[in-house]
C-alpha cells in the first residue's frame, strides 16, 4: 500500500477521433470562429480557398460568444446537426 | 508510514514534487490519517462529489479535495472552506475553463466573511495579502492544488499564463467586518450576517493605492477612481467584476460623511467614462475600442458619447481590509471581461451549520 | 480544444488552427481528455497583431494541411 494518496483526479477514459471521408466535395463545411482576435480573417480566405479548390455542398459560418469557454450547448447542437466537418480557429 | 520517520517523509515531499503535484514549495505528505481527519472535520462522505473541475473536468470528490487541503498544510477544521471555495470556482459563472488556460494572469481570490474568520484566524487586518496566518496561506494554496492536481492546470503544459502572480501560491483574505461602516460583502449579495461564506473573484495581483492627505470622499475617490481606470489597460471599456479593497482609515472618511457603499459605487462608476473620440486604437496606444464598437458611431475621432470604464456601478465590489493604521487601499482588478468571469458566493457548511445538508 | 474533442466524439472530422505556442497545451489538453490521437493545425506565433494581409498569407500557407486533418 502506498505512503500518501493520491492528489490528482483518474485520466479520462480513451476516445477515437471521427472517420474521415476521402474528400470535400459535396461536404457541408462548418467555420466556427472561436472569437480570438484575427480568427475570422483567417477563415475569411479559407473559405475563399475552399470555394475556389474543393467542392463542398455549402459553407456555414459559425462563432462561439467567447474563446474562453467551450461553446455553449445549443450552438454544439446546431453544429453536430448540420454540418459534415468542421474547422475551428484561431487558438493564439 | 510512520509520522516520526523525518528521513521517509522528506523523500516523500521529493517525490510529490517530482511528479509534478505542487506549487513548488514542499508539502505536507498526505498520509491516510491525515486526509482521514481532515474529512471528517467536514462532516461529509469520502467519496461525495464536490464538483467537476475544469479544464479536464476532474472528479473532486470530498476525499480528493481533502488530500490536496492536506498538502497544502490546512488544519482539518479548514477542509469546509476549501469544499466551498472549490465548489465556487467550478460554477460556470466563474469560467475556470478559461482561468485555468488562459496567457491572461488571473488566480482565484477568495474572500472570507462572517463568523469563522474568528474560528478559523483568518487574517482580514494588518497585512491582509500577505504573510504569516496559516489559514489564509493554506486555503488559498489547497484551492490551487486542486486546480492543478484535479483540473489539469499545469503552468505551462495546459495553464499558458505568460506572467501569471504571486496569487497562484495563495489568495485568500478576510473581510474586516468590524471595521466596517457598511453591511458585509456577503451581506450585499444576500446572505445573513451570521452566515460564512466564501466569494471567488478571477483576479490579478492587488494595486496599492496611497493618498495620505484626502479627507473628504470626493478626493479620496478621485484617487480611487484614477487607479480603477488602469485596469486591464487604460482604454479597456465594459469591463466586469473588480474589488476595491478599502483601508479601515480610508472607509471611516466615506463612512463619517455618511455615504453609502451604493454611493461610492455610482461615484466611481460616474467618473469612470471617457469620450469614444479618447478611446480610439493608435490614439496613446495601439489598443483601443474594438471594431464593432467603432462601427456605431459614424465618425468616432469626433464623437463625445461616454463610455464606461465598468458595465455597471455594481461591478464595482467593495470590502474593508486591512491595518488600522495607514491611508492605503487596493484595486484588486477582476479577469471579467464581457461573457467571461464574474464573482461567485458559496455559503460554508460546517457540521455545527448543518454541514451534510 | 474541448469543441473539437465534443465534435469529433459526435462523429464531425475537426480541423483546429491553433499557432506553434499552443500546440503543447491542445495536446496536453486532448490528452487529459483522453483523445490520443486528436492533432491540430498549426500557424506561427504571434497572430493577433498581424494586418488582413499577413493573416491571408497564413491561411494560404495552411490550406492544405486543414484539408489532410479533414480526410482521409
Amino acid at each position: 500500500m502506498s505512503e500518501y494518496l493520491d492528489p490528482t483526479a483518474p485520466v479520462a477514459q480513451p476516445r477515437k477521433t471521427a472517420r474521415r471521408p476521402s474528400s470535400l466535395d459535396g461536404k457541408v463545411v462548418t467555420l466556427l470562429d472561436i472569437s480570438k482576435a484575427k480568427g475570422d480573417h483567417l477563415l475569411d480566405r479559407i473559405e475563399e480557398l475552399l470555394r475556389e479548390r474543393a467542392k463542398p455542398k455549402a459553407i456555414v459560418r459559425k462563432k462561439k460568444p467567447t474563446f474562453a469557454r467551450p461553446a455553449p450547448d445549443t450552438l454544439r447542437q446546431e453544429i453536430v446537426g448540420g454540418t459534415d466537418v468542421l474547422i475551428e480557429a484561431l487558438a493564439d | 508510514m510512520s509520522l516520526a520517520d523525518p528521513e521517509l517523509d522528506a523523500d516523500l515531499i521529493e517525490e510529490l514534487y517530482a511528479r509534478g503535484v505542487t506549487d513548488g514549495l514542499p508539502v505536507v505528505v498526505p498520509t491516510r490519517a491525515r486526509v482521514d481527519r481532515a474529512v471528517a472535520a467536514s462532516g461529509r462522505g469520502h467519496d461525495e462529489l464536490v464538483a467537476l473541475v475544469p479544464p479536464n473536468w476532474g472528479r473532486a470528490t470530498v476525499e480528493k479535495v481533502a488530500v490536496n487541503a492536506v498538502m497544502a498544510g490546512c488544519r482539518p477544521e479548514y477542509l469546509p472552506v476549501v469544499l466551498a471555495a472549490v465548489e465556487a470556482v467550478c460554477d460556470e459563472v466563474f469560467d475556470l475553463h478559461g482561468v485555468s488556460a488562459t496567457t491572461n494572469a488571473p488566480a482565484p481570490l477568495v474572500i472570507v466573511n462572517g463568523p469563522l474568520r474568528a474560528t478559523l484566524d483568518v487574517n482580514c487586518g494588518a497585512g491582509v495579502f500577505g504573510s504569516g496566518w496559516r489559514a489564509n496561506a493554506t486555503i488559498g494554496r489547497a484551492l490551487r492544488l486542486v486546480c492543478v492536481n484535479v483540473g489539469g492546470a499545469r503552468p505551462g503544459e495546459v495553464s499558458m499564463s505568460t506572467l501569471a502572480h504571486p496569487g497562484r501560491y495563495t489568495y485568500c483574505i478576510g473581510e474586516r467586518e468590524e471595521a466596517s461602516p457598511w453591511e458585509s460583502l456577503a451581506v450585499e449579495h444576500g446572505f445573513a450576517p451570521g452566515d460564512s461564506t466564501v466569494a471567488v473573484l478571477a483576479a490579478d495581483a492587488p494595486l496599492g493605492v496611497y493618498d495620505a492627505r484626502s479627507r473628504t470622499p470626493e478626493d479620496l475617490l478621485a484617487t480611487l477612481a484614477a487607479s480603477l481606470a488602469v485596469v486591464s489597460h487604460h482604454k479597456m471599456t465594459h469591463w466586469g467584476d473588480t474589488l476595491l479593497v478599502l483601508s479601515p482609515e480610508h472607509v471611516t472618511i466615506l463612512g463619517d460623511a455618511g455615504w453609502s457603499k451604493a454611493d461610492v459605487r455610482r461615484w466611481l462608476w460616474g467618473r469612470l467614462q471617457r469620450p469614444v473620440r479618447e478611446l480610439l486604437p493608435g490614439r496613446d496606444g495601439g489598443e483601443g475600442l474594438p471594431e464593432h464598437v467603432l462601427r456605431k458611431f459614424a465618425d468616432p475621432a469626433h464623437d463625445s458619447t461616454p463610455i464606461p470604464k465598468f458595465r455597471s456601478p455594481d461591478n464595482i465590489k467593495i470590502v474593508v481590509a486591512g491595518g488600522t493604521a495607514g491611508r492605503f487601499s487596493a484595486i484588486v482588478p477582476g479577469w471579467t471581461f464581457s461573457k467571461g468571469s464574474a464573482l461567485v458566493f458559496r455559503p460554508i457548511r460546517t457540521p455545527q451549520s448543518g454541514g451534510s445538508a | 480544444m474541448h469543441d473539437g474533442v465534443f465534435f469529433e466524439d459526435h462523429g464531425i472530422p475537426t480541423a483546429t488552427v491553433v499557432s506553434t505556442e499552443f500546440v503543447g497545451a491542445a495536446r496536453a489538453q486532448a490528452l487529459a481528455l483522453g483523445a490520443t490521437d486528436y492533432r491540430t493545425v498549426v500557424v506561427p506565433h504571434p497572430i493577433q497583431p498581424l494586418t488582413r494581409e499577413e493573416v491571408r498569407v497564413l491561411a494560404d500557407k495552411a490550406f492544405d494541411e486543414i484539408v489532410r486533418r479533414l480526410t482521409a
